[in-house]
């Protein structure tokens, strides 16, 4: 099943009309249409530099598209982003703790000059406690492990009250039981929060077990459909041109 | 402690000077602290001397024209070299930022070469500036003698604007700082927090170059940052250890120059140098544990 499948839900949230992705008005991936709709669990994936984070970017308005149309509201409005980077992004000259760290999600409701009031304050720690951050909120942010941080970023994701939650690679440098951990907690929120999740990840595993919809980046062309289609053996062989266990 | 007494009187003939040194200890240190989180202390080092250089080529602009600077009074060669320094220092920041911000070629032979290119064209304006034996090589090698009332209170008012705009705005400044990516996605208007920012950090440059000198500035602007980062836990311990150090340096380091007939610049400069290097050594050997445990 190639881009332009048009998945038919309930509420889209995203659509993608004919979209060509890139930097510097040099398009990576070109001619992507389908549509993510509310409550679903999609994931990307692909290789290392198959424009899994350009597509991302460009979902969250970091990069403007090179051609086509993107579509980003909901019921008129714009969707709010809860957006997990990977951790390693952030430079640890911050003296920063997860509090404050996960404090920021809640800026985008703070007017310029106001301090974060306590309501803010009271919903960010039940955010904190909610993704298992709540022990390590006083240690500075740039001295927790990987699966630490990432807990930490996934709570400042749901401090933004966000429409969908788009995760980077989140299990990019955490150890295994982590990984379990992290992924198994995102499942968890999405189902108690009714949440739409983006990730992008190279776990498949993890896209087995979590995902319902699969867009799946592989030298140059965009495949999308139900994580049981596109990963089924004989699909993915079919696709490597060789079998894939 | 008999100098100490001096100084501390409110008659001293200097008391100008000292003032102007502390607020420039308090202040370039809190703007400082944003420099050494963006990772360009390389910049910390070249804009002073760029203002400076704004200053020499403000100086020199009337002489070019024909004017005779004199006889518009102290308070408009200072406005013009105020004009000079600001000019010079926002332009650079920006074209500097811009280039940083692309990624390309190497920003370290950038500031480098802007840092020496700077030095050599403020000796070179004010050498052949008869307003330059006025006082102004002597601003540019760090002595901070003649401070006029005029000059305290500018540099007070324009310190405790950019004061004010750091606190209020430090939630906003320091979310684009650490991650821009969030910052576009929450919908902050990223392009002028930084503009702010780097206004901010310029008015502090210019005033502090005017005031005392490349010298002071760009050691006031990073090392008492640089020092604080080694015993802070958080934000707040971070700016407000810096703002001290700064603080009390300035002072303690004119009394020192005022007791041992030492040009002040030089002098803070080395104190802070020493300073940095002990607290080096003690960050080395003590727990980092010396600060108050943040309450979330």
């Amino acid at each position: 099943m190639r881009a332009d499948t048009q998945q038919t839900m309930d509420e889209t949230l995203i659509t993608l009309d004919n979209l060509s992705i890139g930097y510097n008005k040099q398009a990576v991936l070109t001619g992507m249409s389908f549509s993510i709709s509310r409550g679903s669990f999609t994931a990307i994936l692909g290789a290392n530099g198959s424009g899994k984070s350009t597509l991302l970017k460009t979902v969250l308005g970091l990069l403007p598209p090179v051609a086509g149309h993107i579509d980003t509201a909901s019921r008129g409005a714009p969707l709010v982003f809860g957006y997990v980077p990977q951790s390693v992004q952030f430079d640890a000259v911050y003296l920063l703790t997860a509090f404050e760290v996960a404090l920021m999600g809640s800026y985008g409701r703070v007017r310029p000059g106001l301090i974060a009031p306590s309501r803010e304050r009271a919903f960010t720690r039940e955010c904190l406690r909610a993704a298992g951050a709540e022990e390590f909120a006083r240690k500075r942010f740039a001295e927790l492990s990987g699966g630490q941080k990432q807990r930490v970023l996934i709570a400042r994701a749901l401090t933004t009250r966000p429409d969908i939650l788009v995760l980077d690679e989140p299990t990019a440098g955490v150890d295994r039981n982590a990984t379990h951990s992290v992924m198994e907690f995102i499942s968890q929120i999405r189902k108690e929060r009714k949440i739409t999740v983006l990730l992008v990840t190279h776990d498949f595993a993890a896209v087995r077990k979590h995902a319902e919809q699969v867009i799946w980046l592989h030298e140059g062309a965009v495949f999308y459909g139900t994580a049981r289609e596109l990963l089924s053996p004989e699909r993915m062989a079919e696709m490597f041109e060789r079998g894939i266990d | 402690m008999e100098t100490l007494y001096q100084i501390l009187n409110p008659d001293f003939l200097l008391r100008n000077s000292i003032y102007t040194s502390v607020l420039i200890g308090f202040a370039c240190p809190l703007v400082g602290v944003f420099l050494v989180m963006r990772r360009l202390v390389f910049m910390g080092v070249a804009l002073p001397q760029i203002s400076s250089t704004g200053v020499a080529m403000a100086l020199s602009l009337p002489m070019w024209l024909g004017f005779n600077l004199t006889e518009h009074g102290s308070h408009s060669t200072h406005a013009l070299a105020f004009a000079g320094s600001i000019t010079f220092t926002l332009t650079a920041i920006l074209v500097l930022a811009f280039l940083e911000r692309r990624g390309r070629g190497q920003p370290e032979g950038r500031l480098g070469t802007a840092y020496v290119v700077a030095s050599a064209l403020s000796i070179l304006l004010l050498s052949k500036n008869p307003y330059g034996e006025i006082g102004w090589l002597d601003m540019l090698k760090g002595e901070v003698i003649t401070i006029s009332n005029f000059d305290l209170l500018l540099t007070a008012v324009t310190l405790v604007i950019v004061i004010a705009a750091l606190a209020l705005f430090h939630k906003e400044l320091l979310l684009v700082s650490f991650d821009r990516e969030m910052a576009v996605i929450l919908r902050k208007k990223v392009v002028f927090w930084d503009m702010l920012l780097y206004l901010l950090i310029g008015l502090t440059v210019s005033m502090a170059v005017l005031s005392v000198g490349p010298l002071i500035a760009f050691g006031f602007l990073l090392i008492p940052a640089l020092m604080a980062h080694l015993f802070a836990r958080n934000m707040h311990q971070f700016t407000i250890l810096a703002s001290l150090i700064g603080g009390a340096v300035a002072f303690f380091g004119f009394w020192v120059a005022y007791q041992y007939d030492l040009p002040v610049g030089p002098t803070d400069v080395v104190l802070l140098g020493g300073l940095y290097a002990f607290a080096w050594i003690a960050a080395k050997i003590l727990p980092r544990g010396l600060s108050i445990t943040y309450k979330a």
